[in-house]
């Protein structure tokens, strides 16, 4: 994330404490979660069967997927629990005020989708 | 040496804890004035009990099987599609709050090819089950919902592949399930809980701290490190406890309660050496004892005592802290170890400052360690909402409690417990001798559960 910049992607006050909110950059959909100890981003699609994980439920740190209940670190994108095994993509944040700033590399989202 | 009195009727010399209750400035609530024992026997329980693999597999079918157990707590399960992962032995059931006010529980298995459904034991979420090996889904309520290539099923219909319901009710804010098909009502052995812990409602209290502990022992041998007081002096190098006592309430339930702030001098009369006794401790070295609980007195005021004192000022912060009229609360709520047991393996201590929930079973299908759940069950305040429950913390076999900084002063005191577990779980191996030997009164708890355990073992108290 050398050439990375921050960009303004929502404010706090959009995602209750202990919930997620799903935003679009540069067509990419990602996955804010609003914990106890911060805002966390990823990549919204679960790495086993690609089910939008904005639709699953955000417990402590781990964001569960609707699908197949696959559990993910947010902090680190990390699959805890079968059938998941392939980590998620996640985004350094950081927060100005009420501003939620995403760390944001132009076109790397195209490249990482190959 | 030896007590003429009939067998089972002997006790600790001096005041019980009958005579510290009725004492106390602020009054027990009724439940804790009850007394029930009566003797069960005197023969040693045999160590094979602890140890062979044939007896720990009938377990698994007869009690395991059968006995109602708590999976989770209901607070666990807030929003529809919460669900809760619960492995015992080699069985896996999914408890699931499948609508706003209804919880449903299913064996964690695909009608398919049986492979288990959610991975990972523990809180989870589902939008709908789906099997992660052919996609065959079903509805949060376990009816069958697609089946992909359903053209090559049609012997296929929901009364035989639905998800296998396991049976599931509710009490005291656990969600409690038993996978035998056949279980009797919860309600029925459930035994005094329902009217005892009407005066101080589990419903109203909220996961703290989850820890979740593997013990080097057999299921049994843990937990029954915890029915009684009689090791506080050897094992915790302390005075109270020798007068505790202990109800045998029926089949299924049972008690202690333990003082906690004053102790008894005779109680201790042939226990080794000087020790507490002479001199006794004074109400100020007792207070400074127990001023782990954070006291806002330093000294006994005159004429008070270091119970009084603790109890009033426990009062008066914890109530602050919660938001809580705690005023009324017994001396003995607030201070005292009173421990609730439930055949086969839960304990609920409806105390205040002692306000834990246990559970222990089996570790997979190792005869020789065991799964500790410990819960701190917080009162919540007036009209607060449960909030989500923490996650556990898990903490390794050779690991000390005492990495958990949230137990605080209790994390020595359960590596204290818990660390006979596996000389003990060794010296069941070693002995010629083939049995443990209970004392009658203050160990007699635990003879009740393996007289229960009898039951299930030989199906009489299931298969009526």
């Amino acid at each position: 994330m050398t050439n990375a910049v921050y960009r303004h992607v929502a404010r706090l006050a959009d995602i209750p404490a202990g919930k997620t909110l799903c935003v679009v950059v540069e067509g990419r959909e990602i996955l804010l979660c609003h914990t106890a100890d911060g805002v966390f981003a990823m990549d919204n699609l679960c790495s086993h069967a690609a089910a939008r994980l904005c639709e699953g439920r955000l417990k402590g740190h781990r964001i569960i997927c609707p699908l197949h209940g696959a559990a993910f670190d947010i902090r680190d994108g990390s699959a805890l629990s079968r059938p998941a095994s392939v980590a998620i993509g996640t985004y350094p944040v950081k927060l100005e005020g009420e501003d939620i700033l995403l760390a944001w590399e132009s076109g790397a989202a195209e490249l990482a989708r190959g | 040496m030896v007590d003429s009195k009939a067998r089972g009727e002997a006790r600790a010399s001096g005041p019980t804890v009958a005579d510290t209750l009725l004492g106390d400035r602020c009054p027990a609530p009724k439940p804790l004035l009850e007394s029930r024992y009566e003797f069960l026997g005197d023969e040693d329980i045999p160590f094979s009990r602890y140890t062979s693999r044939a007896f720990f597999e009938q377990e698994i079918e007869r009690v395991w099987g059968r006995a109602w157990q708590w999976a989770c707590r209901e607070e666990h399960l807030q929003e529809v599609g919460d669900t809760y992962v619960y492995d015992i032995g080699p069985y896996s059931v999914i408890v699931v709050r499948s609508a706003q006010d209804t919880i449903k529980a299913f064996l964690n298995s695909c009608t398919h090819r049986g492979t288990r459904i959610l991975a990972a034991e523990g809180s989870g979420y589902s939008g709908g089950f789906t099997c992660p090996f052919h996609g065959w889904s079903w509805q949060l309520d376990g009816t069958i919902d697609n089946i992909p290539a359903r053209w090559d099923f049609p012997h296929v219909c929901p009364e035989t592949h639905d998800l296998q319901a396991v049976s599931c009710e509710r009490w005291g804010g656990f969600v409690f399930i038993n996978i035998d098909p056949h279980a009797r009502p919860l309600a029925e052995y459930l035994d005094v809980l329902p009217e005892h812990f009407a005066h101080f409602p589990l419903e109203r209290r909220r996961i703290r701290l989850h820890v979740e502990k593997t013990l080097p022992a057999n299921w049994k041998a843990a937990q029954e490190a915890f029915m009684e007081a009689y090791h506080n002096f050897e094992t915790h190098d302390a005075p109270n406890g020798a007068n505790a006592q202990y109800d045998i309430f029926g089949k299924y339930v049972s008690r202690f309660i333990h003082n906690i702030g004053n102790y008894s001098t005779e109680a201790l009369a042939d226990y080794p050496g000087d020790k507490w006794r002479n001199p006794p401790l004074t109400e100020h070295e007792i207070l400074q004892i127990l001023s782990v609980f954070g006291l806002r007195h330093e000294e006994v005021p005159k004429g008070e005592t270091a119970r009084a004192v603790a109890a009033a000022d426990l009062r008066e912060r914890l109530g602050e802290q919660w938001g809580l009229d705690l005023s009324g609360v017994s001396d003995s709520l607030m201070l005292d170890s009173i421990e609730y047991h439930l055949f086969p393996n839960m304990f609920f201590f409806p105390g205040i400052n002692i306000p834990m929930a246990y559970r222990f079973r089996p570790n997979g299908d190792d005869v020789d360690s065991c799964i500790f759940d410990l819960m701190i069950l917080e009162p919540l305040g007036d009209a607060q909402q449960h909030p989500e429950p923490p996650e556990p913390v898990r903490v390794g076999i050779d690991e000390s409690y005492t990495v958990v900084e949230d137990l605080a002063w209790l994390g020595a005191v359960y590596d204290e417990d818990t660390g006979n577990l596996q000389m003990q779980q060794q010296g069941f191996k070693t002995s010629r001798k083939a049995g443990l030997t209970l004392g009658n009164y203050q160990e007699a708890r635990i003879r009740r559960v393996h007289m229960t355990l009898d039951e299930f073992m030989s199906g009489a108290d299931t298969r009526n």
